[in-house]
């Protein structure tokens, strides 16, 4: 039964672009009282026919364990649809317990603030970071049948499909079905034969990889791609390489441009740092880091670029249950906070089926099935292929 | 305990990126440099100044050049005399033949000559790499050596290429006696370290090491790979040539091609890896090293000689020499790849700790 | 056109020698993965062992066998301090550490045996060969033949050696993958030691020769230089590919020398081979017989 309350808790701010949505001392008792709160929003912001950043008030909201599930679900269909970004406002250090506690989990924990206030001025800032970027109408990535082959091995066969912005869509297949070839063409790194890419409305065969990264495609590798000899806080600002202009003269007096250009993308990195959580180990040569950390790391250079696109080839290989979740929370927070659409390869169906909005499945090259993760779960061929009989 | 750095907090970004951030490291710099510049011209002799300080400074400057192409952008190069022949033979012609020329200006024209040999002969660096790339710098090493000696122009027509350094003068005041000459090549030196040590801790540095540690992902960030290669060998060239301009003009006084040969690239290469790969601190260790060790080697012969009664045949040394030289570079390479650097390093960190065992 | 000939031929021959050399450099990176710039300074040691040893009163046959013996040593105890310490490094830290050892043989050599140069007479003559002066008017030389005869023995006998014998298909094994090599329970030390053994007799054939040709002296030691070009050209892992190489350079060097100097004012052959390597290099970086190598990300 809607509670009549709903109207009022949905309050639409055209000056910024905001939609603030009150959930504040809201009892999601059961599913059903999940769908009927965003079947309510859904239709007003489909009405709007735009897209909103949203304002969240989480003060004293409670979600049952039974409810967390539609919960979650409904709450990124509707970013995936309606969202540029997301703040959120809780007392945070309560509502997580509570909820830890009640759904057994934890809740995102980046862009929680304690006070409105604070919460509206991380919105300018997404704001400005979005204008900053532009916002590109037309298609976002499609990638239109692409033929690659490596001397007699056909690696893919004629692969297409469409990746929406501020999507997270993964790709998923057995070993040697492509997938890394499949990034590494996106990114300019292989050159296929046939077929072409379409990125912000531009259609190319191939681009060279730095002109990838230009158009603010940013990636990691499945065996980590940093700079050995380099310090956390060096490879991250390598990361921010194409921000840098000054030229190597200019960087020989240092004093003047060079030092102020170099503190300001400072400023950037360890942002990305506190994000990442790994303040501790800024000066350490990434040689000396466990695994996790150095996957870690290699996020943090890729986000330093401030991509549109970002890349993850197996960012989990090799974690555990815990390393995990961190890792997909990161994931989670830089598609919600940032804005930024990822397209990951995974193997642990379990992160997939959790995180992503969007699948594809290729095997032996070719594409076998494309949808919402439930459709490919339950899709027969991919079963046979790669998931096994359950 | 003199060492420690608490109560030494880095407030701003400014504070952390500074190039010896820790308080004692700047008062020991401030001190060294006082002491370089004002008190040993007046307290040091003749054969100190001329022999040992003077080559010790003009091959620091090769081996920093050197070190910022192999070391920092990993670039091997086994053409460095070639690039120091360069820049000597340019500063002689130069100053010879456009009268009136500022010595600085030469100097500088010198480098830049010799930049552009760089850059040509690390156009093949984009499709070679590793020790491949070593044959381009052999080609270079043979290549301008030869051009160098058989083109009559370069050396003025005189027999066998040799040519007399011109006096040095700035503003009619003559840099001639050993004190001034010491002098200024001090203060090129340390102004040339100084933006070596800049371009390295800045966005143009890590795109070297980038690219040596690993040019795919270098390429993926956006780096351009052959832009960055060819900026290291431009760099590396141009402090080479000047080094080579005052290896003619404020050491020897007279040099030839043949005095630019395969051994002094090999001998500076042996600079850079036993002072440290990477490091513009190790340059200059490496540079006083290799300097230094020959000397020390005689002057503990003689002693022996005469304790032992013997007269040890004319050739042990010069064999004494590359025995000690070789066997240094695989231990250096085995035990320590990061030269007296970074043992300096460890000590230091030890120092922190001192009186402290842990 | 007979000068040309002459010419021609006076080159291929010369290159031949430089394949001896550089099929000693092939047969290590085949096994260990690393150019060993010291093989130069080990075919000095060499053929200066063997010259030394004869001098002070040895016969020949008797030298041979002992100089053999210590190249093998030399081989071992490089391996053993030099190269399995580093053996995780990067390739460029391995060719700067046999830089450094090819300095320390140099010492060590001169210090045990003196820096004179020494002559060599190995019994044949460097004079044309009077039966093809006469029948075609090309001067070839006896020596050169010679040479070119001991070469193809030599290659063919290595070729056989791989290709037949178990313990040549141990050390293709071992030159792929030391890891799968030692899994089906190669063992690995040995066939190391048969390399170095193989190598060090070819080292002491090359020395030899070139010894009876210019003399045993310092000199001998820059063949290593002289052999990255053949190795470029030819591959790095190809025995086959050492001698194309090397006739390849051989023939270059001196054509050019010939039709190119005087233009230039000579000396030519100092650097032409390493420009015709940078122009292959552009190319077909893998050289004419080498494998490509696929980087994988």
């Amino acid at each position: 039964m809607p509670e009549p309350g709903f109207r009022d808790r949905l309050v639409f701010h055209d000056a910024i672009e905001t939609l603030e949505v009150d959930f504040s001392n809201l009892a999601f008792d059961s599913p059903a009282v999940v769908d009927a709160f965003f079947d309510e929003q859904d239709r007003r912001l489909a009405a709007t026919g735009r897209r909103w950043y949203f304002l969240v008030n989480y003060q004293g909201c409670t979600i049952a364990p039974g409810a967390w599930d539609r919960f979650t679900e409904r709450g990124r269909n509707t970013n995936v649809e309606h969202s540029l970004g997301t703040v959120r406002v809780g007392a945070s250090g309560e509502l997580r317990q509570q909820i830890h506690q009640d759904a057994g989990r934890e809740m995102f924990r980046a862009n929680i603030f304690s006070s409105r206030d604070q919460a509206l001025q991380a919105l300018g800032v997404i704001r400005k970071r979005a204008a900053a970027r532009g916002s590109g109408e037309g298609r976002f990535l499609h990638v239109d049948d692409i033929h690659l082959r490596f001397g007699g091995v056909r690696a893919i066969t004629g692969v297409s499909f469409h990746v929406e912005r501020g999507e997270i869509s993964s790709i998923i297949g057995p070993n040697g079905a492509g997938k890394s070839s499949m990034l590494n063409i996106i990114n300019g790194v292989y050159r296929p034969q046939q077929g072409s890419i379409t990125f912000l409305g531009r259609t190319r065969r191939h681009m060279r990889p730095h002109e990838a990264a230009k158009q603010g495609v940013a990636r990691t590798f499945q065996n980590i791609a940093l700079f050995r000899g380099m310090t956390v806080l060096d490879n991250i600002m390598t990361g921010r390489n194409l921000k840098m202009k000054v030229n190597f003269l200019l960087d020989a007096i240092y004093l003047g441009p060079a030092r102020r250009e170099e503190l300001a993308n400072r400023r950037v990195v360890e942002e990305v740092i506190d994000f990442l959580e790994i303040q501790h180990i800024r000066k350490v040569p990434v040689g000396r880091l466990p695994y996790g950390l150095q996957k870690r790391v290699e996020l943090g250079r890729a986000l330093a670029a401030e991509p549109t696109l970002l890349l993850l080839d197996e960012p989990m290989a090799g974690m555990n249950v815990e390393e995990k979740q961190d890792m997909s929370r990161f994931i989670l927070d830089v598609n919600e906070q940032f804005g930024t659409t990822i397209l990951l390869i995974e193997h642990d169906m379990g992160v997939v089926m959790d995180i992503s909005n969007h699948v594809v499945v290729l095997d032996h090259g070719e594409k076998i099935a494309e949808g919402t993760p439930d459709d490919v779960r339950g899709d027969p061929v991919v079963i046979r292929a790669y998931l096994g009989a359950a | 305990m003199l060492y420690r750095e608490a109560g030494q907090f880095k407030a701003n970004y400014a504070a952390d990126q500074q190039i010896f951030p820790i308080r004692q490291d700047r008062i020991a710099v401030v001190v060294l440099l006082a002491v370089m510049f004002g008190v040993v011209p007046l307290v040091a002799n003749e054969y100190w100044l001329s022999a040992i300080l003077t080559p010790v400074l003009i091959f620091a400057l090769a081996t920093l050049g050197l070190n910022l192409l192999t070391g920092y952008a990993g670039q091997l190069s086994l053409g460095t005399a070639a690039f120091m022949a360069v820049g000597a033979f340019a500063a002689y012609n130069l100053i010879l033949r456009i009268p009136g020329i500022p010595l600085l200006v030469a100097f500088v024209l010198a480098g830049l000559s010799a930049a552009l040999v760089g850059i040509v002969f690390g156009l093949p660096s984009l499709r070679i790499k590793g020790f491949y790339l070593a044959v381009a710098t052999l080609a270079a090493q043979f290549f301008v050596v030869w051009a160098l000696t058989k083109f009559g122009w370069f050396s003025n027509y005189s027999s066998s290429g040799v040519i007399n350094a011109q006096k040095m003068a700035i503003l009619g005041y003559s840099f001639d006696p050993p004190a001034p000459k010491y002098l200024l090549v001090l203060t090129i030196v340390t102004v040339m370290a100084l933006a070596a040590k800049n371009m390295v801790r800045s966005s143009v540095g890590r795109a070297w090491m980038a690219v040596r540690d690993m040019d795919v992902a270098a390429e993926v960030i956006g780096i351009r790979i052959l832009h960055t290669k060819l900026l290291a060998f431009a760099v590396s060239s141009f402090y080479c040539g000047i080094a080579g301009a005052l290896y003619a003009f404020a050491y020897l006084g007279t040099v030839e091609p043949e005095g630019f040969s395969l051994d002094l690239s090999f001998r500076i290469l042996f600079m850079v890896i036993i002072g440290g790969l990477g490091s513009i601190l190790g340059s200059f260790l490496g540079a006083a090293f290799i300097v230094l060790l020959p000397i020390f080697l005689n002057t503990i012969t003689h002693p022996i000689e005469q304790a032992l009664g013997l007269t040890l045949p004319p050739g042990l040394m010069s064999n004494l020499e590359l025995i000690v030289f070789g066997g240094l570079i695989i231990f250096f390479l085995v035990v320590e790849p990061h030269g007296l650097a970074r043992l300096w390093q460890i000590a230091k960190e030890k120092l922190r700790l001192w009186p402290f065992p842990h | 056109m007979q000068f040309f000939f002459e010419v021609l031929i006076g080159g291929l021959l010369s290159g031949v020698m430089y394949s001896l050399v550089a099929i000693g450099f092939v047969l290590i990176y085949k096994a260990s993965g690393v150019f060993n710039f010291a093989q130069g300074s080990m075919v000095f040691f060499a053929a200066l062992t063997c010259v030394s040893l004869v001098e002070r009163g040895l016969h020949f046959w008797l030298a041979l066998p002992l100089t053999l013996a210590a190249m093998v040593v030399l081989g071992l105890a490089t391996e053993r301090i030099v190269l399995r310490p580093l053996v995780n490094q990067p390739p460029i830290t391995l060719f700067m550490a046999t830089i450094g050892l090819s300095f320390f043989i140099d010492g060590m050599s001169q210090l045990f045996w003196g820096a004179q140069p020494h002559g060599l007479d190995i019994g044949i003559a460097d004079e044309p060969w009077q039966w093809i002066s006469d029948a075609t008017g090309i001067n070839v030389s006896v020596f050169d033949l010679a040479v070119a005869g001991i070469a193809a023995a030599l290659v063919t006998s290595l070729a056989l050696f791989f290709s037949r014998t178990r313990i040549g298909r141990a050390l293709r094994a071992v030159a792929d993958d030391h890891q799968a090599a030692l899994a089906v329970g190669i063992p690995l030390q040995q066939i190391w030691g048969i390399v170095w053994a193989v190598a060090g007799f070819v080292a002491l054939v090359a020395g030899l020769l070139w010894g009876a040709r210019n003399g045993v002296q310092f000199a001998l030691t820059f063949l290593a230089l002289k052999a990255l070009p053949v190795l470029i050209l030819g591959g790095f892992e190809s025995i086959p590919g050492a001698i194309v190489g090397g006739l390849i350079v051989g023939a270059s060097e001196k054509l050019a020398e010939v039709y190119l100097g005087p233009y230039v004012g000579g000396g030519v052959e100092g650097w032409f081979p390493y420009v015709l390597a940078l122009a292959f290099l552009l190319v077909r970086p893998e050289g004419l017989f080498g494998e490509k190598h696929i980087d994988r990300v």
